[in-house]
């Protein structure tokens, strides 16, 4: 047995009372978890604190806090890790973030993550004819979609996403995840649909700042954001939607700057992104960007001849990668979560990288548009 | 020590300050820099987001290049920004997990430049390399310059920071700490704000600008309340959104912020006790003059 | 006043599949849960769901192995109905968008379970239950316009009229503590298990037994409820579930010596033997000093033996409950396991329609017993019996509610709720707290009546479950509010876990025979002529539990030996 002092966030909203902070003095062995060190403190000393849970095994997500300001599961988080992160000997645990807090580290989650998940509409639309049995799918394809549905919806993703701090109408990781369960699904028939209508939301798929918050956050290894990229390789590469966003435009203007230039030529990225230098889309934004570049060339960040000219050239080299990469017919993806590592094979080898490569063209194929793994 | 040198794409472009400075620090430290002009951009995670297999052959390219300096003697690559460390190690992951998938894009670089990538590369920012191979301690010794008074606020860049098992991050190397160590290495003081850890929302400024704004300015009002002098950070394109775009950034939150933020090896470079002019902070668009100011009272102190 | 057709309360696998097929046959339909419905402890199963769907394979071979599963008391025509449907069921699920792991031929996988005379066994990785739950959900959300939830409502009683029909319930907002009556023609209780009323458990911290004393409460009968299962790998410091699928899969089971006991219990079946044969050899070992771990207590569940690569794909759960919970790399080394109390298969009675003699009120799920596990269930059937039985409640619900007049529910009991509410809340500070109860309720249930019983240990377990009782009349509480109040909540669970505790030990004491789940050291045959036959506990009017008889129902295979 080892003594922890957690210090709980605590609101009462029905005392009038602003939030507070909380010590509790508890006694457990350090590889318990945080949520028993807080139903030990419920139990023994002050059954008012207000913390959702059920399972305890991480598996029902009702737990999620933040701890030591990390969002994660109290049942999955060891007293000892809390405690070896915390700056002052103290495990502070308060409410998620992203969402209204309803009574201690209770939040209303109906309010941000439920509304958003229904936003995707989140049920599988049925590829017509629906079989008498099952459809016959790959075994990769389940797998790979089954990483999404891993997901407990347990809210730390959307409480630390720092696109939804700044913009609270960004649908976030968990809802964005969701999506992918079923644009990742051969058996759903909206593949396009979706996407069309997250890419040219505003606040849609190209508003996650790739910050990689909600992936450090997962408990269950959904990795949010490489839903959200994979939502966006497709709906840019297989069916070629130039979303209002200029997020497909971005994504085309870096590649070919990369293929001409070998390095990143900036003059040519930013007006690339919208259209096109005289486009009508880039204008306004070249426009108001003038009083930035006239004080970048007065103090000669940037020159007029570097922004026109193009000094560097792709080597040789660079342009053959593309030419080969670029010219495949499917789509070579690897995703260690179907694959798992060398290490983790050292038994089996995989067979062959080719193998069971579901076609990336999405269009009449029974196997939709899910990028391929390998 | 000699390092096989990525200086990335931005650094040479819209922030040749952070080149220049670099070029100028690594003598300082006996650094030896063997530039692999002949590398390509590491994608910045929006190629790999086109297309996993051109990122991670583009990068194992880089690799190959690195390696054959490796071979040539140099301890290992070191590159200047957060975000081509964040995308190198991703790509990394990948092509060191599986040997198949490694031998499928070696084939690609065999057939486009004869070139063979090695699994295990070491690739660290010039953040890991100041702490891990050359140490604080060292670094404290080389001072010239101390940062007294200088109250600096980090700013890592998600990339160098998330997610943590991949950037090898954990308690025996406790990299997310690391820009605090070297400014108190350097003698200043670390002010803790906000927004350090958080993004400074360069990704999304042609998808999202608003929000992208919104980002910068926050994080940056954040070390305005904390009072800090300037920031520090390892990532040219945070940069980008931090200073290059901090006019719109305060006008999207409706704040004037005037917060300078350095380069980390012009921050090194200025207790190392080269001076601002040499470092190139006259070409940053939010005038860094606190700390000029700051540098010049030193140096008008010193030998006084 | 709410009110509907048909009134869910419990929104796991059993509760979300009435919602789904009442309104489906055009009801009204009202889903009520405590916690939101992802939350149920469906989540937690983990190996699959059993069906015949192999075209191979016979839905009467899954029939008879369930009927044997059952030590023989299971409704052989609940069994048939159930067995029949799973094909029909796991289809259905599959089209809905459950992400079946597939073989090579992209057909739905079916891995080996316990009891299975073949490989039937549907799944996705080691978290099928929590892959079943969301999908239902998913439904839900999708027909958000005819089924009303009521997320994070707590019933506190069912409500009967002067005619002795179930015609509502009362409930309370926990978010603001208002309490409600809700009126329904039909009301399906699909509340859950009971496995806090043991310590350790496989349970969550919300299986507290409310739709099985609610019931009861209310008159309705409890059958079988002493036979309470306990799974043979459960982790030994907290009760956490390791899956069945890990010996699916190929794992061992080994003593102190390093061997595979299992070859003097099942020698057939090995470690695929039914649950509690399985329990019951691992229990004897340990008591016989073949145990292992710093007290002896456990048992080495070997995984290692299984492909890295099959155990990182098909029980990756696992793999992280081992790394997280317990510090051990399961495809490394064995993981420590002791058999913990994990279901109960008695319950609420009901008929295959999941109706139960009272009109108007229905069960479905691990809060009923219909029975189609018997003695003992067996694994992976449990997520089948949820859904087949939630189906055909909500079905038969709603149909029953056409041509039917809505009852107005009268307010009596949400009046005398509401009082007790406010008693609970003042209580002074002078008896036990409530966990304290909960603590030794949970532990003396574990030392009486677990895996060996016997007449002296259940008539000290009835002792203690009385006295708690008492006890609990003045357990006083912290939290005084509305807003989000769980402390009073948890008083009210308490009387709810001591009924069924009582249930539970008062036939454990009746059934003089060991029989599936039920072995008694004093009676240690199975004795079909005397104990052939149901054991049912109800209130019958005043507090105490009334024991009679119901018969079983035979219709294909008379009881046999029963051997693994």
């Amino acid at each position: 047995m080892a003594e922890f002092t957690l210090r709980l966030r605590r609101y009462d909203p029905s005392s009038g009372e602003a939030p507070y902070w909380d010590e509790h003095t508890i006694d457990l062995e350090p590889h318990r978890s945080v949520l028993e060190g807080i139903l030990q403190a419920k139990a023994r000393t002050d059954g008012s604190i207000g913390i959702r849970c059920s399972c305890r095994a991480a598996i029902c997500g009702s737990c999620g806090v933040r701890i030591n300001g990390q969002p994660g599961l109290a049942c999955h988080t060891h007293l000892d890790v809390a405690l070896a992160r915390s700056k002052d000997g103290v495990i502070e645990v308060e409410p998620m973030g992203n969402m209204p807090v309803i009574k201690d580290l209770i939040v209303d989650m109906d309010a941000v993550h439920w509304k958003k998940i229904q936003r995707v509409s989140p049920w599988l639309i049925n590829k017509e004819p629906v079989p008498e049995r099952e459809y016959i799918v790959s075994r990769e394809s389940m797998i790979d979609v089954t990483q999404t549905a891993a997901c407990i919806q347990c809210g730390a993703c959307v409480s630390d996403c720092l696109s939804m701090e700044v913009d609270p109408e960004f649908v976030g990781p968990a809802a964005l995840a969701k999506a992918y369960r079923f644009v990742g699904d051969p058996r759903d028939a909206k593949h396009e649909q979706r996407l069309k209508d997250l890419s040219e939301d505003r606040h849609g798929i190209y508003s996650c700042t790739h910050c990689f918050k909600c992936i450090e956050a997962c408990p269950k290894g959904v990795a949010p954001m490489n839903q959200i990229m994979r939502l966006r390789r497709i709906a840019g590469n297989d069916f070629h939607i130039e979303d209002r966003n200029n997020g497909e435009r971005h994504e085309r203007a870096f590649v070919k700057n990369i293929q001409r230039n070998g390095l990143l030529h900036e003059a040519d990225l930013l007006p690339d992104s919208y259209g096109g230098k005289f486009s009508p889309r880039a204008v306004p934004e070249l426009l108001s960007s003038l009083p930035i570049v006239a004080t970048a060339l007065r103090r000669r960040k940037m020159t007029i001849g570097g922004a026109l000219l193009h000094p560097h050239k792709a080597p040789d080299g660079v342009k053959r990668i593309y030419d080969i990469v670029e010219g495949r017919d499917e789509r070579v993806e690897l995703n260690l979560y179907i694959t798992g590592t060398d290490e983790d094979n050292a038994e089996n080898p995989i067979q062959s990288v080719t193998q069971d490569v579901v076609t990336a063209d999405a269009a009449g194929s029974d196997t939709g548009g899910a990028g391929s793994s390998v | 020590m000699r390092v096989a040198y990525w200086p990335g794409c931005v650094s040479r472009g819209f922030t040749a300050e952070l080149h220049g400075s670099m070029a100028k620090v690594a003598p300082l430290l006996d650094i030896e820099l063997v530039e692999l002009d002949r590398a390509n951009c590491c994608g910045a995670g929006v190629i790999a987001e086109h297309s996993q297999e051109l990122a991670d052959t583009l990068n194992a390219r880089t690799f190959a290049l690195a390696q054959q300096e490796i071979n040539n003697g140099a301890d290992l690559m070191m590159n200047i920004c957060s975000t081509c460390q964040g995308a190198q190690s991703e790509c990394q992951q990948r092509l060191d997990a599986n040997a198949e998938y490694r031998a499928h894009v070696n084939e690609t670089l065999q057939a486009s430049d004869g070139l063979e990538y090695q699994d295990g590369i070491v690739n660290k920012n010039f953040l890991w390399v100041l702490v891990e191979e050359i140490g604080l301690e060292q670094l404290t010794s080389l001072v010239k310059r101390p940062l007294t008074d200088l109250r600096v606020g980090p700013f890592y860049g998600c990339y160098i920071v998330r997610p943590t098992d991949r950037l090898g991050i954990d308690a025996e190397n406790p990299r997310d700490t690391y820009l605090g160590q070297v400014i108190e290495a350097l003698g200043g003081t670390v002010i803790d704000y906000a927004g350090s850890h958080k993004c400074c929302g360069f990704p999304i400024i042609t998808m999202n600008k608003e929000a992208s704004l919104q980002q910068a300015g926050r994080h940056l009002g954040d070390a305005v309340d904390a009072d800090a002098d300037c920031l520090v950070t390892p990532c040219p394109l945070c940069h980008l959104n931090l200073d290059l775009q901090q006019p719109m950034a305060a006008k999207a939150v409706g704040r004037d912020l005037d917060m300078p933020v350095l380069h980390l090896p012009q921050l090194v470079g200025l207790a190392l006790g080269l001076t601002p002019k040499e470092l190139g902070l006259q070409h940053h668009v939010v005038k860094p003059t606190s700390v000029i100011d700051w540098s010049q009272s030193v140096v008008a102190g010193v030998g006084a | 006043m709410p009110a509907h057709d048909v009134l869910i309360i419990g929104a796991g696998l059993a509760g979300q599949r009435a919602a789904l097929a009442a309104a489906q046959k055009g009801a009204t339909v009202a889903l009520m849960s405590k916690v939101h419905p992802v939350r149920s402890h469906s989540v937690a199963a983990a190996g699959g769901i059993n069906a015949a769907v192999n075209p191979a394979d016979d839905w009467r071979s899954h029939a008879y192995d369930t009927v044997k599963g059952s030590d023989f008391l299971g409704d052989q025509d609940a069994i048939e109905i159930m067995c029949r449907e799973a094909p029909g069921e796991v289809m259905h699920l599959e089209h809905i968008g459950v992400t079946f792991h597939r073989n090579d031929r992209g057909e739905i996988d079916l891995r080996a379970f316990g009891g299975a005379s073949m490989k039937r066994t549907a799944y996705v990785a080691d978290i099928t239950g929590q892959a079943l739950l969301h999908v239902l959900y998913e439904q839900v959300m999708k027909h958000h316009e005819v089924i009303d939830r009521f997320e994070e409502w707590f019933v506190s009683s069912l409500v009967i009229d002067e005619q002795g029909t179930c015609v509502g319930a009362v409930a309370r907002e926990i978010r603001s503590g208002k309490m409600e009556t809700f009126s329904a023609k039909n009301v399906i209780l699909a509340s859950g298990g009971a496995g806090q009323c043991f310590k350790p458990t496989t349970n969550a911290l919300i299986c507290t037994g409310d739709g099985i004393a609610q019931a009861y409460q209310a008159g309705a009968p409890l059958m079988d409820m002493e036979m309470i299962q306990y799974h043979p790998t459960t982790l030994a410091e907290n009760g956490f579930l390791i899956t069945e699928g890990a010996r699916g899969e190929g794992a061992h089971l080994l003593n102190s010596e390093g061997a595979r006991f299992m070859e003097k219990y099942a020698p057939n079946k090995m470690e695929l033997a039914s649950r509690d044969v399985v329990s019951r050899a691992e229990q004897t070992e340990i008591l016989e000093g073949r145990g292992v771990g710093p007290e002896g207590t456990g048992i080495w569940l070997d995984i290692t033996v299984v492909p890295k690569k099959r155990t990182l794909e098909a029980l990756r759960e696992i793999v992280n409950i081992g790394k997280d919970f317990a510090g051990v790399d399961i495809t490394a080394e064995p993981i420590m396991i002791q058999p913990g109390m994990h279901y109960i298969m008695g319950g609420v009675k009901t008929d295959i329609n999941g109706a139960t003699p009272i009109p108007g009120l229905y069960a479905a799920g691990e809060v009923a017993c219909v029975s189609v596990h018997g003695g003992n269930r067996l694994g992976a059937n449990s997520l089948l019996d949820t859904l087949i039985f939630g189906r055909r409640a909500g079905e038969h619900a709603a149909e029953r509610s056409y041509n039917m007049a809505m009852p107005t529910a009268s307010d009596e009991r949400l009046a005398i709720d509401r009082e007790r509410v406010a008693e609970i809340l003042a209580r002074p500070r002078t008896g036990r707290r409530v966990s304290e109860i909960k603590e030794e309720l949970g532990t003396t249930m574990n030392r009486y009546v677990a895996v060996f019983r016997d007449e002296s240990g259940l008539q000290s377990a009835h002792e203690v479950v009385r006295r708690l009782k008492e006890e609990a009349r003045t357990a006083y509480v912290d939290d005084k509010g509305t807003v989000f109040n769980q402390d009073v909540l948890g008083a009210i669970e308490l009387d709810y876990m001591l009924d069924c505790a009582e249930a539970i030990v008062v036939a454990a004491l009746e059934r003089k025979e060991s029989r599936g789940a039920q072995f008694r050291t004093d009676f240690p045959d199975r004795n079909d002529e005397e104990w052939l036959k149901h054991i049912d506990i109800a209130r019958n009017g005043d507090d105490e539990p009334h024991v009679s008889y119901s018969p079983v129902t035979i219709t294909q295979w008379q009881p046999e030996e029963r051997k693994y």
